[in-house]
């Protein structure tokens, strides 16, 4: 049975902005189902607020709109497209959710589109625990037990039913949020009133606990025939208790002998028919108790998740484009298993090797928050590596994390010597470090049975990692010359990298590497291909392996085809998302289309660069210097880019560079040109650039006096930042002296360097393209928050809305001079602050920047893929460019989107280090209605009115004036703390004083825990503060109240909300952004 | 010591016992030992099953042959004696990438390795097993020899070349009970995952080529008194058992060489419902003077896609064959009853295109339907007799290891003695669903 051919178009949701818990995995699932259903014949029209996706570009659908994902904006979307379908299964929680409520709503009836692939009651169904339950317990499939709270005193009574520790899983949060384990009555205390809160119906199940028990997951697809089929089984290393997306994760299940296993297949696909999902790819997760097998089911996903990302890239089985394909009509024995190019997809791959997924944190931005993991998601990102074991995959993925490790331990990271009974409390409490103290403990007398008994992991783990740090026990000391083939061999086979056989041998990673290729020792590339070798495959998607020495790939000679090698940015984290990936995976559709053979090479699951349709070839390996170097030598490329993938490539580019390997693009050198704070300081000297005076320092004496020199306040930071990483500002000595003191620790090789902040300056980035020759400005963003907020996390508009011609005139010289002067031959972005219109270069990166997809949607001129045409050698004056941002006729706003949520008691404060996980984009003719739309985006509605709370710091006092008038003139009662109230009142503002924080109930908080606040301005007073300003914005982040800790902010939202009392928000598709006519580059 | 040997000999795996994989055409892979001591010689042939190592080792289909493992490590969740397929493995041999030494389950009552040690079964590990798989794609399945402990090269060799082919050798005369038994369901320690039986109704007669334990499990829960017989047992005497139904089982070899059942076959067929499963099915293919034909490397795995002719369900199914049907050698296509078609076509999954079950016209008895098209290759996996009450499958109904999608096949052959004519048309999901417990 073919396609159905009553529908023709099909309105696609995306997963909106990147959060924890809904990552760029739902760019890889959109984008490939808009390329299956448009290969199809189907018009799609795409719905997705987040510009930073491969999904949202203007040639993956017929219609794109980058909008929010509200009710009234995708009703106004839908009564302009008319789509005949809605496929809501692939946008994660956002996507169901939105579909859910445009059905709810009435709109799907209103205009006559139908759900495809799975319908309302069998979401509901999948999602309402009482459903669910009921569901199971018709079909004998045990869940936990439990019961509903709607209140503290109803979730005592059922605790004192089942007993402490109790698991709280509030209702319809997305990636569990607001969940815990309470393990005591306070802890249920604090779990359920926040769970209660989160909850949008205020119901939260509390559970019986199965902490420690076994997790497993089955993705499963099933056809509108009933076919079904398990893709891929995962086994969680780390055992109940810590949310899925926290935990390390093995591909397939490793410890289920073939009753276990079969029995939770059919459970599997039971649950899929009776929750009702007709056709597509769900995740059902078990927990299976190790003592006596008892299994219970934890929970359903009718859609596509995380999950079926990773055992899409674990298998090579393409979930999302076949659940696109079941759900317009075909079964799965009419699709066509990619890989062999002969079998069908109705069948269940079979791995000859093992997975490994490990996710990557980044607790040390949010101080203050529990790093304890625990039902609620908090990693931000992960990666995945393949092996021959779970040894040699395990090593991989340590490596790939880029956290500074090398692999279990071993790799010279100090690790302090501890007495055996300080390990418990290590081992105890489920951590991003655990996995770490499990080798330190291994290798301190623990046996695999004691660490058991303190973490719960199973034994098969831990005795394969007690093998891992056996090997690397005998190593130690041996040096390199005692290392013989043989040995190399089995060292690699456990997958110690050279960086840690160099630790162990007292060498370095260099000569590791030249004995180990002596003595011959080199890994085989093997295929993933869905059978075990089975079948042939046709399908380039390698993974490296000491398992064996047959390699399959016919890399090193020359084709007819040049070859370009595209390094991707490694797993995502804050200050490098997905921005970075849709820069490579650009790269690579560029040089595609340029005829050049292209391969890929990363190790996240979630993204688009790791689909192996993507590029020529796609090899899912770490990116260090010895993975990129195996590959290279096996593949020869004939250049390799390094400066589309953010900081990861970047960090290889000047070691590949001394073993020859031919870098496309900007050279190194120029890289480090514009890195090197001294180099480029003489380089702005000799162009007539200001910049902010600076000095450096490496001891609290030097930074003294350093400080002296230039003046107060100063921007400080380490001289290695990622993403603004240990970056502050300071007004005063005794702050310097406190960051002096805790800078040491976060880089101790590196120098401090320190910055006149150019307090209350406007910030701005400029995006361009340079061939050597002609500069192409690219775009102009003007930041919304001042200079100090990191640029990742504040919003910007393009283009800029207040900047004069003559300040656009001074900033695209500035960046043509530049771009000449350091050689850069791609992209380069600059960021500018401009003070009493003096224009100062605060920094410039020759290599792709965050905003880069952003530009390119806001502007129609595609940045990196022009970037990889440079970069390949054609020249900008070839190319037919589309005009610039100048005559643009709407604007484009960016806005960043905080995972504050996420981190109780993180201070909800921007600064300079960043802390975004995502972004938005809104268009609109006018700046404040762009901005609107950004809000809406995140927060998915405004006030309409209510009472805003105002505190400000003295320096603000006077610019809060005109904001309170603004929102006085919206109807806002305005509520202010007495110092704030001193100011507005004197300016004929009407408002009522309430307690600050620290003074005696009923304060401020009280006031926003009764629902009595609907929106707060707090600026900060000084740096850091843990004092009333900490603990309101922690309050309005835990009772989601729309909150601005800026005055640019404040003022932006006053804006915004006047422009939605004024105007209808008018959706506007990519499509329909007006061409002009090509002023060629300039 | 050398430092390889001294890093492994700290690790769970201890002292290294060379070993050695040699195959037929001169490739010899060096490992270390994990089983028994000693020299084993068979046909190679590999598994894609990522668990039930335990039940495969067990399996009496596997006589004569020496097991490849594609998963990479074995053994990781130990030994359980009930997952067992028979009371003693009946394979030459075991080849392994790598091998658990401390296994990890609730219901492991041993490591694999003591496991095969015990028993006597040479293995290997250490080799890299998808390069070695790869090459049985490319060349076909092959002789080989495993070898663990003393040995010489030469020897080896020549003790290869003299090992006789897999063709046209009876090795189900070898793993066949040796007696008529009557078959008792054990409630073992899988009974937390597996149903209750239902209550006897059908006297079954079980010809035993190498029969699996699952396969007599899978009569008995769906209702059947078995009655186990050895595998050349002529008819009149198992009909003198006056049984409701004969089932015929899976076994070890070349089904031409096992004339002796598939005479018996002959004229069991119109007498009684009969079900056959892999070499059973083979028999009664036999038995209406069907050519079989050897595959190049076989189905051995559990995640091959068969449809239903007669339901277009897929089922995800379990596998061991090396010989299969070829289904012209039936007879001639039907074309009214094959949707016009008067033609064969190798390729079997021309009919799952067209969505017919075509029939052919047998000279000995009758007509019979194609039920069954195996998706990846299109070969013939079932057939079902339209003029007497009898019907089989060249694949695993019973699983162990693998998928229980087919599981209603046993089902089926009940509605079969039922003397319905509609028996094969069963809801999958349903009947998946029966045997378990949660």
């Amino acid at each position: 049975m073919p396609r159905r051919e009553d529908i023709e178009s099909i309105l696609v949701i995306g997963s909106g902005p990147i959060v924890i818990g809904q990552a760029c995995e739902f760019d890889y699932s959109g984008t490939q189902a808009c390329k299956a259903l448009r290969s199809e014949g189907y018009r799609i029209v795409l719905a997705n607020s987040n510009p930073a996706t491969i999904m949202t570009d203007p040639s993956l659908a017929d219609r794109t709109y980058i909008e929010p994902l509200t009710v009234e904006s995708l009703r106004s979307i839908i009564e302009r497209e008319r789509p005949d379908a809605l496929l809501p299964t692939l946008g994660g929680q956002t996507g169901l959710n939105a579909a859910v409520a445009l059905a709810e709503a009435g709109v799907l009836d209103e205009f006559g589109v139908q759900m495809l692939g799975c319908d309302l009651e069998a979401i509901r169904k999948g999602e309402d625990r009482k459903l669910f339950n009921q569901a199971m317990d018709e079909l004998g499939i045990q869940t936990a037990r439990s019961g509903y709270a709607y209140s503290l005193q109803d979730a005592c009574d059922i605790t004192a039913g089942l007993g402490f520790p109790v698991v709280v899983r509030p209702s319809f949060t997305l990636g569990g949020a607001g969940g815990g384990i309470a393990h005591d009555a306070a802890e249920l205390q604090e779990i359920v009133s926040q769970g209660l809160e989160l909850s949008p119906v205020g119901e939260v199940l509390i559970e019986e606990s199965i902490e420690g028990w076994k997790e497993f997951e089955m993705e499963v697809m099933r056809d509108r025939k009933g076919n079904g089929i398990i893709v891929c089984s995962i086994e969680n290393l780390d055992p109940m208790g810590v949310h899925t997306g926290d935990s390390i994760t093995v591909a397939p299940a490793q410890t289920l002998s073939d009753v276990e296993y079969q029995r939770m297949r059919t459970a599997s696909l039971a649950v899929l028919e009776k929750i009702g999902v007709h056709t597509g790819g769900s995740n059902v997760q078990f927990a299976v108790n190790p003592e006596d097998g008892r299994m219970v089911i934890i929970e359903m996903n009718p859609r596509v998740s995380r999950s079926s990302a990773l055992a899409s890239k674990a298998t090579g089985f393409p979930i999302a484009k076949a659940a696109a394909l079941l759900a317009v009509g075909y079964t799965l024995d009419e699709i066509t298993n990619d890989i062999t190019g002969t079998t069908p997809a109705c069948f269940e791959p079979s791995i000859d090797y093992c997975v490994v997924k490990v996710p990557r944190f980044d607790f040390e931005k949010f101080k203050g928050t529990d790093d304890t993991l625990s039902t609620r998601m908090k990693a931000v990102g992960e990666v995945m590596a393949i092996g021959a074991t779970f040894e040699e995959a395990l090593g991989k993925a340590l490596r790939s994390l880029e956290d500074g490790r090398s692999g279990l331990g071993a790799d010279g990271h100090r690790e302090a010597a501890r007495a055996k009974e300080d390990y418990r409390p290590l081992l105890e409490r489920p951590t991003s470090a655990r996995i770490i103290y499990l080798g330190c403990a291994l290798r301190h007398g623990w046996t695999p049975a004691e660490v058991h008994g303190a973490t719960g992991i199973d034994m098969f783990f831990l005795e394969r990692m007690a093998d891992v740090v056996a090997v690397q026990e005998v190593l130690r000391g041996h040096s390199l010359d005692d290392i013989d083939a043989d040995a190399f061999r089995l060292a690699k086979r456990y997958g110690l990298s050279d960086a840690q056989i160099a630790f162990l041998c007292g060498s370095e990673e260099a000569l590791v590497r030249t004995r180990r290729k002596a003595l011959g020792v080199t890994p085989a590339f093997r295929t993933v291909d869905t059978c075990a070798a089975e079948f042939e495959s046709s399908t380039s998607y390698h993974y490296k392996t000491y398992g064996g020495n047959a390699s399959e790939i016919d890399g090193g000679c020359p084709g007819a085809k040049p070859k370009a090698m595209i390094l991707g940015a490694g797993p995502n984290r804050i200050g490098q998302g997905i921005e970075f990936d849709y820069c490579c995976v650009h790269a690579s559709y560029a040089l595609r289309e340029a005829g050049w053979e292209t391969i890929m090479v990363n190790c996240n699951p979630e993204t688009v660069s790791t689909d192996y349709e993507t590029s020529d070839k796609l090899y899912f390996e770490p990116l260090t210097y010895e993975d990129v170097m195996d590959i290279i030598e096996a593949e020869r490329p004939d250049g390799v880019i390094v400066t589309l993938g953010g900081q990861t490539p970047l960090k290889l580019a000047p070691a590949l560079q001394r073993a020859g390997v031919p870098i496309m693009g900007t050279a190194p050198e120029a890289i480090d040109l514009a890195e090197d704070r001294d180099r480029f300081a003489r380089i702005l000297d000799e162009l007539g650039i200001a910049y902010p005076p600076a000095g450096d320092a490496c001891t609290m004496q030097e930074a003294a006096a350093a400080a002296q020199r230039i003046g107060y306040p100063l921007l400080v930071r380490p001289s290695y930042v990622l993403g603004g990483r240990g970056m502050a500002i300071v007004y005063d000595s005794a702050q310097l002296e406190e960051y002096v003191a805790e800078a040491a620790r976060v880089s101790p090789d590196h120098p401090l360097y320190l910055d006149r902040f150019l307090e209350s300056a406007i910030e701005v980035d400029l995006d361009c393209l340079c061939d050597g020759t002609d500069v192409l400005i690219g775009g102009v963003m003007e930041h919304i928050e001042e200079a100090g907020i990191h640029s990742g996390d504040s919003a910007c508009c393009l283009p800029p809305f207040s900047l004069s011609d003559g300040i656009l005139d001074r900033l695209e010289s500035i960046a043509r001079a530049l771009a000449l002067r350091l050689g850069v031959v791609g992209l380069l972005n600059i960021q500018f602050a401009i003070k009493d219109q003096v224009v100062y270069v605060i920094e410039a990166n020759p290599r792709a920047s965050r905003t880069v997809p952003f530009v390119s949607k806001a502007t129609g001129v595609p940045l990196a893929k022009l970037a990889a045409r440079i970069m390949a050698g054609e020249k900008l004056s070839r190319m037919d460019l589309p005009a610039g941002y100048r005559t643009m006729d709407r604007f484009a706003v960016k806005e960043a989107v905080m995972p504050f949520g996420r981190f109780p008691g993180a201070d909800a404060l921007l600064g300079p280090e960043m802390k975004s996980t995502g972004e938005v984009m809104g268009t609109a003719r006018s700046f404040p209605a762009a901005y609107a739309k950004t809000q809406l985006a995140i927060s998915y509605e405004l006030p309409p009115a209510g009472t805003v709370f105002i505190s400000v710091a003295d320096r603000d006092k006077r610019a809060i004036i005109s904001i309170a008038r603004d929102f006085e003139r919206l109807g806002f009662d305005v509520v202010s703390t007495a110092g704030t109230a001193k100011a507005l009142r004197a300016s004929g503002i009407a408002c009522q004083v309430v307690s600050k924080v620290s003074e005696p109930s009923p304060h401020i908080v009280d006031l926003m825990a009764a629902g009595k606040v609907q929106l707060v301005i707090n600026t900060p007073y000084g740096n850091g503060s843990r004092g009333d300003g900490y603990r309101l914005r922690t309050a309005a982040v835990r009772y989601g109240i729309p909150y601005a800790t800026t005055i640019a902010a404040a003022q932006a939202l006053a804006q915004a909300m006047e422009a939605l009392r004024r105007e209808a928000l008018e959706p506007a598709a990519l499509q329909d952004f007006p061409a002009r006519p090509a002023e060629g580059a300039v | 010591m050398a430092l390889a040997e001294e890093m492994r000999r700290a690790t769970s795996k201890g002292p290294l016992r060379p070993a050695v994989l040699m195959l037929e055409d001169g490739t010899v892979l060096e490992g270390a030992g994990c089983g028994a001591e000693g020299a084993a010689f068979g046909e190679l042939c590999f598994n894609t099953s990522l668990e039930g190592y335990l039940e495969v080792v067990t399996d009496p289909s596997y006589a004569g042959q020496i097991v490849v493992m594609t998963y990479p490590q074995i053994g990781n969740y130990g030994v359980n004696p009930d997952d067992a397929q028979s009371t003693h493995p009946a394979l030459r041999g075991l080849v392994v990438g790598d091998m658990c030494r401390r296994p990890s389950n609730w219901r492991s009552t041993g490591s694999l390795p003591d496991f095969l040690a015990s028993e006597g079964v040479v293995a290997i590990e250490g080799i890299d097993t998808r390069a070695l798989v790869r090459h049985l794609r490319e060349h076909g399945a092959m002789k080989a020899a495993i070898a663990c402990g003393s040995f010489d090269a030469a020897d080896l060799a020549a003790r290869l070349a003299a090992e006789p082919p897999l063709q046209g050798r009876n090795l189900a005369a070898g793993v066949s009970g040796a007696r008529q038994r009557p078959y008792r369901l054990q409630q073992d320690s899988r009974s937390f995952a597996l149903a209750q039986p239902s209550a006897p109704r059908y006297r079954v007669a079980a010809y035993d080529c190498g029969v699996k334990d699952s396969i007599l499990a899978g009569l008995a829960r769906s209702g059947c008194e078995v009655t186990a017989v050895p595998w050349d047992t002529p008819a009149a005497e198992v009909l003198a058992l006056n049984p409701d139904g004969v089932f015929l089982s899976n076994g070890p070899g070349d089904p031409d060489a096992v004339a002796d059942t598939y005479r018996q076959v002959q004229e069991l067929l119109g007498k009684v419902p009969v079900f056959g499963i892999c070499l059973g099915h083979q028999m009664i293919c036999k038995a209406a003077g069907a050519r079989m034909v050897k595959l190049k490397y076989g189905h051995h795995g559990g995640n091959h896609p068969v449809m239903n002719l007669l339901t277009g369900r897929v089922e995800i199914t379990a596998q061991n064959h090396g010989f299969n049907l070829d289904f012209p050698t039936l007879g001639p296509l039907i074309p009214e009853l094959s949707g016009g078609a008067a033609d064969h076509s190798a390729d079997l999954r021309r009919w799952v295109r067209e969505g017919i079950a075509p029939a052919v016209a047998n000279e000995r008895f009758g007509t019979i339907r194609l039920t069954h098209v195996n998706l990846n290759d299109g070969t013939a996996e079932g057939i079902a007799f339209e003029d007497l009450p009898a019907f089989s499958v060249q694949y695993h109904p019973e699983a162990s290891p693998g998928p229980n999608d087919a599981g209603y096949l046993f089902t089926a052959f009940t509605r079969l003695m039922d003397g319905r004519k509609d028996f094969l048309a069963l809801d999958i999901a349903e009947d998946r669903l029966a045997g378990w417990r949660f």
